[in-house]
């Protein structure tokens, strides 16, 4: 391969995540070999030698300063480009399939980072687009799962559920949270 | 552009090729036209039409538009601000070359209350009011008797060359859009240059509401807003005839 | 012929009403160093409208301002400020503002004038015609008794499309104190509508053919513009997006970035789609929709599109079209407004607040707007209507309104939240009907003058959330501790300020807002977590005296505070960052002459503290700390009992607020006993005059009474 027009294969590798993360998607290493090949990296990557061509691709990927990964649930490592694909979008995407995981992780992270407790009805809407009965039965799982002790509910005075992490915030500031929450819609 | 130098065949099918005409002209009508052109011009008489006072007549298209969506318009008046300051370094919305505050409160119509008023007191839409660059011929580059309306080479924008401009106001008449602004400031007229190809108002634009394209014919949609006062001088009348003499028809006094 | 400097039109137009004199004066020599706006309107009342003078008293004035940036493409301008005394100031009316916008300031700017003053009173209902430099008092006895609306349309016949007028509708014909003046179908300066019926103004109608002119380098500028433009968030300078999304890290529901991929303007002809970048500045008016953040998901399907202000992209007031109301109230299916004012139907109806109202809250906010919007009445912040629900609420009105007057009103309706109970009360209130409509139309004073109801009863009860002088809170202690407390006793209305606010809640996690606050005034401890106060310090105060400076230079520069200052952005590139020193940036390059941040500042201080003076001498008493700078008592309880600076809990305590004041009045440079500039402040920034006046009369610290 020349240098001069033929992009290098950090370049490529970096692409392929790129491509993905435009598309909000997570990618693995093994989909970027797969990418790599394609495109004829064949032999930069060691295939038909005793280079593992995986390995390889997992280096490069780590090397790479403009991609973050994330350990996913799946087991694998996933990469993306937190500035096309940010770093609580790639967590809340990894987390879809199971919702209560996902509704978990959600409430977690702004208990901790804001701080500040969630509107249940924020899962109805996109991007997580969950059917109140598929949160009722998440609330369930949540209630019932020692991994999950930490998660709670307050309910304001006008009846609308919140809920937190008890491990960010305590009962009382999330309840007080809440009900300032709801009063704001009517503090212009 | 293209200046009247001579009559030849070749010119005539240049012209025709230039306004999208190419294929209206079959070679016995091209043939027909330069004799009676050659005869016509026997009888007008147009030997001042060559010289400096020749007129000029656009026929080449522009190369690009700007198309502007009234259902996204916001009426913020972005578009009328960076067309002026951007590019005359003073912000007035009456000198601005795209136009929305004679359309923003009431409509083209006005206020005519009722129902069917448009702008913010009626239903909402904003009108914009966008140079349609238009084709052959061209109204204001027509009536001006100075010339000062040439083609800008880059965008193939209509443009008012304002060192040559008298400021006699005649285009301003003759547009049957009324998108000719005045400068009172510099005492010339001026119109939508589209900004060498990066029109200002279309990046100023908060909703998406401008989009630069390429040039489509916007003339024929009936929508003229007012009757232009079509003047045209004799030396551009007669120009016209040339091209627009019928075959067989009765030779031109 | 003096040089216009850039920016400013370099002339101030004066109308004296009682001899019909019109006048032209030279707006630089005499007020450059106010600047404008409110600068101006204090400046005039200063010089010209003494201590005692009554709100409807001829001696009294209107200054309709704008301000050195409007007409520009600056974002977010178009602002005028209108200055007078203030009617619904309670118990004696004091200097106050009332702040429009749409698209009258920059109308004027274009017709070549910083701002007007209307003196004096007609002797029969006019209207003051401009057009360029052709300036006439023209006659309105045909207009007189008709609504905003139409009113509107007339002159615009007469004048042509493009004019723009500022009306009264009946509340300002009828001198209520809750009236006010309407330009551009929506945008509305409260409390001064009845300052105009008492001159018999109906209405200034604007054309301008003018250029305003900016002095710097066209390219600098665009450049500018450009920058401005990349550091905007959505509404009130949020700068996180409501949803979660791949572009941004950080989210915030409670967000006026409301504008979603996948939402759309859904009463649009067709529909437009929400989508793409919400980044792109091609996109920056999708980012906000009022109707939808405060009325819920259901208003995107009535929505047509954003509006507003002159060159503002933001468009915060939206345009709705909700076929319902037309056949059921015989209202117009469209209105348009922004936050308050949107909302000034269903805050009245106790089952039509909060996130759940509905379509019932759609319909109430239409009826609202459409009667509000036409015959000019206030709503005071909503005050006009908490009020009427605690008079109701509370049993008031039945003890103190006659049985047949409360007889005749239907209560039922207001009973069942039904809307059409509007088409009773407003027009009550815009025509002083009856002892109810007259004293709502008064404003809160009234209730506690009329009724002889003490004002203890608003001041000790949250609900109302009353502050002041007849007036309500506006972003205190619930939004920012001490430095909501201290901004909230500096006015003599409400305190209409958002600097502090904007900021707080601009969605950032609250390290990176501590991050950004270190940057900005000094530490992270210039601002607590929400209901988590810590003590009062010195920050918090350097923060307050900020926040209520860039209100003051917003207000004079003709800029909007609801959006401004931009500290903060959406640019996680910039560590969130915006840019503090816009303000002066652009009116560098406007006017050709440059000015830093600290000076500008120091101008925006000089505004407040003309405002200071203009109180003290008004009120006759140097003793701010005690007789003005007054905070009610609820803000020292807590209905659940909990302590101060406990987590969870919005309660001040008295002596942290007391040391609070004091270190506000240190950094003002103020003495600390009176809350009062002394003659040496007032002197060190520019106002020696002022000073040596109210130390004549004895109204300076040193020399006290």
């Amino acid at each position: 391969m020349s240098e001069s027009d033929t992009p290098t294969l950090a370049q490529a590798a970096l692409a392929s995540v790129r491509g993905a993360s435009a598309e909000a998607r997570l990618i693995a290493a093994e989909e970027v070999l797969e990418q790599l090949l394609a495109r004829g990296f064949g032999e930069c990557l060691g295939t038909g030698t005793e280079t593992d061509p995986g390995q390889r691709v997992t280096a490069v990927l780590s090397g790479l300063p403009e991609i973050a990964s994330l350990a996913s649930l799946s087991g694998r490592t996933m990469y993306h480009d937190p500035a096309l694909l940010s770093r609580t979008y790639a967590r809340i995407l990894d987390r879809k399939d199971v919702p209560a995981m996902l509704m978990a992780e959600v409430i977690r992270s702004n208990s901790r980072d804001y701080p500040r407790p969630v509107l249940v009805e924020l899962f109805e809407a996109p991007p997580f687009d969950l059917a109140p009965a598929v949160i009722e039965a998440a609330l369930k799982t949540m209630a019932a799962g020692e991994e999950y002790r930490d998660i709670s509910f307050t309910t304001t005075s006008l009846g609308t559920v919140y809920l937190f992490s008890s491990l960010h915030l305590e009962r009382s500031y999330a309840a007080f949270l809440a009900e300032q929450d709801e009063a704001f819609a009517m503090n212009p | 552009m293209r200046m009247i130098c001579n009559i030849a065949s070749e010119w005539i099918e240049r012209a025709a090729k230039a306004s999208g005409l190419e294929a209206e002209l079959t070679r016995r009508g091209f043939l027909k036209l330069s004799v009676c052109a050659l005869s016509g011009l026997a009888f007008l008489d147009l030997g001042d039409a060559f010289g400096e006072q020749a007129p000029l007549v656009i026929l080449d298209n522009a190369k690009g538009i700007i198309l502007a969506d009234p259902t996204r318009c916001v009426g913020c008046q972005r578009c009328e601000l960076a067309c002026t300051e951007f590019n005359d370094g003073r912000a007035q919305p009456s000198l601005a070359r795209i136009k929305i505050s004679r359309v923003l409160h009431f409509g083209p119509s006005g206020p005519t209350g009722g129902d069917g008023m448009h702008g913010d007191w009626g239903d909402g839409l904003v009108l914009q009011g966008v140079c349609r660059q238009c084709p052959h011929p061209v109204p204001c580059a027509t009536a001006c008797p100075q010339n000062a309306i040439t083609v800008e080479p880059e965008t193939g924008a209509r443009v008012v060359d304002p060192a040559v401009c008298v400021g006699c106001r005649l285009c301003q008449g003759a547009c049957p859009w009324g998108m000719l602004s005045f400068d009172e400031q510099a005492g010339v007229a001026t119109k939508c240059f589209l900004c060498h190809g990066h029109p200002k108002c279309v990046e100023a634009c908060p909703a998406g509401a401008l989009h630069y394209v390429p040039w489509r014919d916007l003339t024929r949609d009936g929508g003229a807003q007012r009757s232009g006062l079509s003047v045209i001088s004799p030396e551009s009348a007669k120009a016209c005839v040339d091209c627009h003499v019928p075959a067989g028809k009765t030779s031109v006094k | 012929m003096v040089a216009t400097r850039g920016g400013f039109a370099g002339k101030v137009l004066r109308v004296d009403l009682s001899t019909g004199k019109i006048g032209v004066q030279d707006m630089v020599e005499r007020y450059e160093a106010v600047l404008g706006g409110a600068g101006l309107g204090y400046r005039v009342l200063w010089d010209e409208v003494p201590a005692g003078t009554g709100p409807f008293d001829p001696a009294n004035k209107l200054v309709f301002a704008t301000g050195a940036l409007v007409g520009t493409s600056v974002p977010c301008n178009g602002r005028a400020t209108v200055t007078t005394i203030f009617p619904t100031c309670w118990p004696r009316p004091l200097v106050g503002s009332g702040h429009m916008g749409g698209h009258f300031a920059a109308k004027l700017k274009y017709a070549g004038y910083d701002a007007l003053i209307v003196e004096g009173k007609a002797d029969k209902p006019v209207w003051i015609m401009i057009r360029d430099a052709r300036v006439e008092i023209r006659d309105a006895g045909h207009l007189w008794g008709s609504g905003i609306r139409r009113t509107t349309l007339e002159l615009s016949q007469e004048m042509g499309p493009d004019c723009v007028v500022a009306a009264i509708g009946q509340a300002g014909e009828s001198q209520a104190p809750m009236g006010m003046v309407i330009n551009s179908v929506s945008h509305s300066a409260g409390g001064v509508g009845g300052v105009m019926g008492a001159k018999n103004l109906k209405a200034v109608a604007v054309q301008g053919s003018g250029a305003v002119r900016i002095a710097g380098d066209k390219a600098e500028w665009e450049k500018l513009i450009k920058f401005h433009l990349s550091i905007l968030g959505g509404n009130n300078q949020h700068v996180v997006p409501s949803f979660p999304t791949p572009q941004a890290e950080y989210y915030n529901p409670a967000s006026r970035w409301v504008g979603q991929p996948g939402r759309r303007w859904g009463a649009a002809k067709p529909p437009v789609e929400l989508a793409g970048d919400i980044y792109d500045l091609n996109r920056i008016a999708y980012r906000t929709n009022s109707a939808a953040f405060f009325l819920g998901e259901e208003a995107w399907k009535y929505t047509v599109r954003g509006n507003g202000c002159t060159a503002c992209p933001i468009r915060c007031h939206t345009m709705l079209r909700v076929p319902s109301v037309a056949v059921k109230y015989g209202i117009p299916d469209m209105a348009q407004n922004t936050c308050i004012a949107l909302q000034f139907g269903r805050m009245f109806f106790k089952q039509l607040i909060g996130r759940k109202g509905g379509e019932a809250a759609i319909e109430a906010c239409m009826v609202g707007m459409h009667l509000a919007d036409d015959m000019g009445v206030w709503s005071n912040y909503g005050q006009l209507q908490r009020d009427l629900r605690k008079l109701y609420e509370g049993g008031y009105l039945k003890t103190k309104l006659g049985s047949k007057e409360y007889a005749s009103i239907p209560w039922d309706k207001y009973d069942n939240g039904d809307p059409a109970f509007l088409l009773d009360l407003i027009p009550r209130i815009a025509n002083r009907q009856g002892e109810l409509g007259d004293v709502l139309s008064r404003g809160t004073g009234a209730i506690f003058d009329t009724w002889s109801i003490p004002e203890d009863e608003w001041a000790n009860d949250h609900t109302t959330t009353y502050w002041k002088m007849g007036h309500p809170k506006h972003h205190a202690n619930e939004d920012d501790g001490q430095c909501g407390v201290i901004i909230n006793t500096q006015y003599n209305r409400d305190a209409q300020c958002h600097s502090h606010t904007n900021f707080v809640r601009n969605g950032l996690p609250l390290a990176v807002q501590k991050k950004l606050a270190t940057e900005i005034w000094g530490s992270p401890d210039a601002l607590d977590a929400p209901g988590d106060y810590t003590p009062a310090n010195i920050y918090k105060a350097k923060r307050a005296r900020w926040s209520l400076v860039r209100k003051e230079l917003h207000d004079a520069l003709g800029v909007c505070n609801w959006m401004g200052p931009w500290v903060a952005s959406p640019r996680w590139e910039r560590g969130y960052a915006g840019d503090d020193s816009l303000e002066s940036k652009f009116l560098s390059l406007a006017t050709g002459r440059p000015i830093d941040r600290e000076e500008l500042d120091r101008a925006g201080e000089r505004i407040f503290t003309l405002h200071r003076a203009l109180t003290i001498r008004d009120m006759g008493q140097v003793d701010m700390r005690t007789k003005h700078d007054l905070v009610p008592p609820w803000v020292f309880e807590d209905s659940k009992g909990a302590a101060p600076f406990t987590k969870g809990t919005i309660r001040m305590d008295q002596a942290d607020v007391a040391r609070a004041m004091d270190l506000f009045y240190e950094v003002m440079g103020w003495d600390r006993a009176t809350g009062a500039p002394g003659r040496a402040r007032y002197a060190a920034l520019g106002l020696a005059d002022v000073g040596e006046r109210l130390a004549a009369m004895g109204f300076t610290p040193e020399d006290g009474k």
